[in-house]
């Protein structure tokens, strides 16, 4: 037991910080929400009367698309698209607008609960918040205590305004083991464009003329302004589709190529060999902005279009006629960056190649091309949080002996793929599958206390059976959320979050090629005895504050820490609105009075290509060849490795996503799941290979993968590849809080198995090969 | 005042079947649940060829706001009527469920409000329209397939994208002239 505080470096971590501020608050303090109706009845604040319009965003998704409620006598009767809000073109989506009756929702969680039954038996009895908070505050010392270790609880989240403050609880308790959505989803992205431009650009789908769309399904995972701009463009701008379904955005779609699964590098690779040979790149642009293209142009010459064409089954001819337009319309040519990119164990080097791909045609920072986000900088102070003895490294960093099992049989022994320890794992991300089998082995120490806001790993991380080892194995599980998840179902103590209609949320900058501010603000009051993640935060702070075993392996310096951070907090949400922005005259009106601030609505180009900029790269320059890369003993070009094949009759599982759906989040919205067009999911299998497996639309047959089983309805269709089956996310569900979807359908972590991407600790999501049998 | 002709206009090739357009006109309009109650609708249209040679489009609909509407011409208690305006209204009061405007339609773009315990459909979000404001559909549908307005005014949108384009009607044979065009 390492009590040495030396060995750690004090935490800092950027918040708001209201000091001055605490004594400006006013009265009307959100603490005191209280519920004004047991039933879904709408409240009877004296305020509510009549016909209003309040602007907020919405936040079923991660667009934060501008929002206009019509309010009526307090209850939500519409939301409409704010006009002004350019970001997302003044649309809502589907799910945009059955928000509305989100709040109404008969499965909301009401009032906090803690669990009476066993575990996972899903009997729990209403407590009062000061019952629910002792009780958390009890169990978190009790786990400290036990395992003299505060990092022995876990702080899973997923992205939201109100996260930041979960991210305050993990560090007023003391724990360094946050794991957030990113592995689950873009990280070995982020990682792998990271590694070439020093950033994570965006596409300017808007000015592009031809774009790539690859393993993107923009038409149904909708990313705004991309998928308007893209469905609007479709007949000016050339858009091919590559994807081994042919999902909606096929639908629009020029070209659309059923590649073959796993095998997008060799085709990437192929075309900067193409390119370069044929002399179609920019030279000018290379010569100036870019570090090792010589040793790129020896490296792709032995990546040939019929080499290409064998393993991706796309026809040679077609990926010449690919690479020469790409060439020929840059810069206005993108090779859409996408963002869910946990596919396959190789990932980071493809995300590589693509953006290698846009560098040697020179189309980036640069009107129609790949372009760095900016940002509007909003006021933010450092916060410190008391530093204890009791905390440790994450636990899913460093050497961990069973990472080599995360990877693949055939990608074991991979020079280029680290086996030991994940290169580049996120501080406060982590690698959610790393995280879990960590726990599980104990190694290196135990983590037996989890919280959990807004997330839901029984049904968001692949191998479903590990998750549930996982929270068995907890001495105690907090859920924060809106309805009861498949996690919440299996916890110890759940607090009921108000919706994102019913509160207040920080002001947030949305980073993008236009960048602007956002916020929310309550449309209507909470209908139930609900708090938002801010205010238990605050709640939590003074709980723990007031316990004086809680402070025993910190100074009293740390306690005095806590007890501003609370002071600083603890204060209506507005006025950390108003601070946040106070670098701004006349922010925060046009925040109220449009929903929206920016301080331009017109893009900028070319900032990272001005004379004396550096990228953030170890050259300063775009890195072609990955200096960083080198040293570690990782490629520091991208090469390709053959995808892992399932044994003959299996097939490859592969996951999408669909306009409906939010992940596993929107599902048992009634409105939402009657828009999908049925009331279960079902597997995609191409007709030819049904008709030859005697499968019919409507037969139930079980897919069966080395993680589980699911049994499932089959739907033969044309639009997918013979070797793949598919069915939609978020539908088998364990938790009986969830009265639409609990155990119809199937489940899709359920089957996916875990393997790791171990460059950014990204899930593998495409690595499961299942059977499909008859039932 | 001049009498005002509002249509809409579509630009179905845009179209994601994203249902964004269902899902505002249900709550806009308080359509109830369920998997058959819908003023408005995406299609997708039929499938041609086979694997890897399939191409997907979709075709979003609703009443067709007939010139001539059959529903009008057969319902019995004139629940079924067209205002000024051309557009085709049902008065809930008034309609007693005999469901002949739904044989009639050939357009099934009607449908049975339990809630209501009348026939309901489309009605261009008339009662959004003096206030200057859009259909829920026309409004929220992120490519803007949907354009709505006044066929009468020539500088209306409308109007010019019927100057610009080619456009069709949905079954033009039977004769109920539908003011919903769909760019060629
Ligand atoms: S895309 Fe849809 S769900 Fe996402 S924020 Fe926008 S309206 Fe909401
Ligand atoms: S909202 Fe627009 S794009 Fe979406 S389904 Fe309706 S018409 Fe198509
Ligand atoms: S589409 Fe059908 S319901 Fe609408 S006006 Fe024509 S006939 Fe009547
Ligand atoms: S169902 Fe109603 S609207 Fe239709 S014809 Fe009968 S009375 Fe008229």
């Amino acid at each position: 037991m390492s009590l040495s505080k030396a060995k750690l470096s004090r935490r800092k971590f950027l918040t708001l910080s209201g000091a001055a501020l605490a004594t400006a608050t006013a009265a009307s303090s959100l603490s005191s929400l209280k519920a004004v109706a047991s039933s879904g009845t709408q409240s009877e604040s004296t305020n509510s009367k009549g016909r209003k319009f309040v602007y907020s965003s919405c936040a079923i998704c991660v667009n934060k698309c501008g929002l206009v409620a019509e309010v009526n006598n307090g209850v939500i009767r519409k939301l409409n698209p704010n006009p002004n809000f350019f970001k997302s073109r003044a649309m809502l989506c589907a799910r945009g607008n059955a928000g509305a009756k989100v709040p109404y929702d008969p499965d909301r969680l009401k009032k906090p609960l803690i669990r009476v039954g066993e575990r996972g038996e899903g009997k729990f009895k209403e407590v009062s918040w000061e019952e629910a908070y002792n009780y958390i505050a009890e169990n978190v010392l009790k786990v400290i205590k036990k395992y003299e270790n505060r990092s022995a609880i876990g702080f899973a989240s997923t992205e939201g305004f109100q996260e930041e403050f979960f991210i305050h609880l993990a560090n007023i308790v003391g724990s360094t083991n946050t794991v957030r959505h990113p592995t689950l989803c873009l990280a070995s992205n982020i990682q792998g464009y990271s590694s070439v431009y020093g950033t994570f650009p965006d596409a300017d789908i808007l000015n592009a003329d031809f774009v790539v769309m690859a393993g993107s399904n923009r038409a149904e995972a909708i990313i705004t302004p991309d998928t308007i701009d893209m469905a609007k463009n479709h007949k000016k701008q050339t858009l091919v589709c590559i994807d081994p379904r042919a999902t909606k955005t096929s639908a629009i779609a020029d070209k659309w190529y059923p590649i073959k699964p796993g095998t997008d590098l060799a085709l990437v690779l192929t075309m900067i060999n193409i390119i370069i040979s044929e002399n179609l790149y920019d030279k000018e642009f290379v010569e100036k902005y870019t570090h090792g293209f010589p040793e790129l142009a020896e490296h792709v010459k032995q990546y040939t279009a019929e080499w290409a064409e064998k393993e991706c089954e796309i026809p040679a001819s077609e990926i010449y006629w690919l690479a020469r337009e790409f060439a020929k319309n840059a810069p206005q040519s993108v090779w859409y960056p996408g963002r869910r990119s946990s596919f396959y164990v190789n990932d980071v080097y493809y995300r590589r190649a693509c953006a290698i791909l846009n560098a040697i045609v020179g189309a980036f920072d640069r009107k129609g091309g790949l372009v760095p986000k900016r940002g509007i900088k909003l006021k933010k102070h450092d916060f410190e949080f008391p530093l204890y003895d009791f905390t440790k490294k994450r636990i899913d960093s460093g050497t961990l002996p069973f990472l080599n099992e995360k990877l693949p049989e055939e990608f074991k022994t991979s020079a280029g793929l680290p086996t030991d320890s994940c290169a580049y794992i996120s501080e406060k991300d982590g690698s959610w599958v790393i995280y879990r089998d960590a726990a599980l082995a104990g190694n290196p120490y135990p983590l037996k206390g989890l919280f959990v806001y807004k997330q839901n790993p029984v049904e968001s991380v692949p191998n479903r059976k590990k998750t549930l080892e996982f929270l068995k194995q907890m001495d105690f599980i907090c859920t924060i959320d809106v309805t009861m998840s498949d996690t919440a179902f299996y916890s110890d103590v759940i607090l009921p979050e108000s919706t994102y209609l019913e509160r207040w949320d920080p002001a947030e900058s949305l980073g993008g090629i236009v960048p602007i501010v956002v916020t929310r603000q309550p449309v209507i009051d909470p209908l139930f005895d609900t708090k938002s993640m801010h205010q238990i935060t605050v709640d939590l702070a003074k709980k723990f504050y007031d316990m004086p075993e809680f402070w025993e392996d910190s100074t009293e310096d740390d306690r005095e820490y806590l007890k501003k951070y609370i002071k600083a907090m603890d204060v209506p949400m507005e006025h950390l609105i108003e601070e946040s922005l106070s670098g701004y005259p006349g922010a925060f009106k046009m925040l109220m009075e449009k929903g929206v601030f920016y301080l331009n609505d017109k893009p900028v180009y070319g900032k990272l290509l001005e004379d004396g900029a550096r990228l953030k790269t170890r050259t300063g320059k775009i890195e072609l060849y990955n200096v960083k890369y080198a040293e570690r003993g990782l490629d520091p070009l991208p090469v390709y490795r053959k995808p892992s094949q399932g044994k003959p009759g299996q097939f490859r599982f592969v996951v999408g996503r669909h306009g409906q759906f939010t992940h596993a989040s929107t599902q048992n919205n009634i409105y939402l799941l009657e828009a999908y067009g049925d009331y279960e999911n079902a597997l995609w299998i191409n007709s030819k290979v049904a008709l030859e497996r005697g499968l019919r639309a409507g037969d139930k047959v079980k897919v069966i993968s080395k993680a589980g089983e699911q049994i499932v309805k089959v739907m033969p269709t044309e639009f997918i590849r013979p070797d793949i089956v598919f069915y939609v996310h978020g539908f088998g569900r364990l938790s009986k809080g969830l009265s639409l979807v609990y155990n119809k359908g199937a489940s899709e972590a359920a089957i996916l198995y875990d393997y790791a991407e171990t460059i950014s600790g990204n899930a593998c999501l495409h690595e499961t090969f299942v059977d499909v049998q008859k039932v | 005042m001049s009498k005002k002709k509002y249509a809409i206009v579509l630009d179905d090739s845009k179209c994601i079947d994203c249902k964004a357009c269902t899902m505002a006109c249900k709550m806009e309009n308080h359509v109830p649940t369920g998997l058959y109650n819908y003023r408005i609708w995406v299609a997708e249209k039929p499938i041609r060829g086979q694997f890897p040679n399939v191409k997907r489009s979709f075709q979003p609909s609703q009443c067709q706001q007939c010139e001539n509407p059959p529903c009008v011409h057969v319902c019995p208690t004139r629940a079924s009527y067209q205002t000024e305006d051309g557009v085709v209204l049902v008065d809930h009061d008034k309609c007693i469920l005999c469901k002949y405007c739904m044989t009639a339609c050939p357009y099934d773009a009607r449908y049975v409000n339990e809630e209501i315990k009348a026939i309901d459909k489309c009605t261009f979000c008339y009662h959004r329209l003096p206030e200057g404001r859009q259909p829920a559909c026309v409004e929220t549908c992120p490519p803007k397939v949907r354009v709505f307005g006044d066929l009468n005014d020539p500088n209306s949108e409308v109007s010019k994208l019927l100057v610009e384009h080619e456009t069709f009607n949905l079954k033009p044979e039977k004769g109920t002239k539908p003011k919903l065009y769909y760019i060629r």
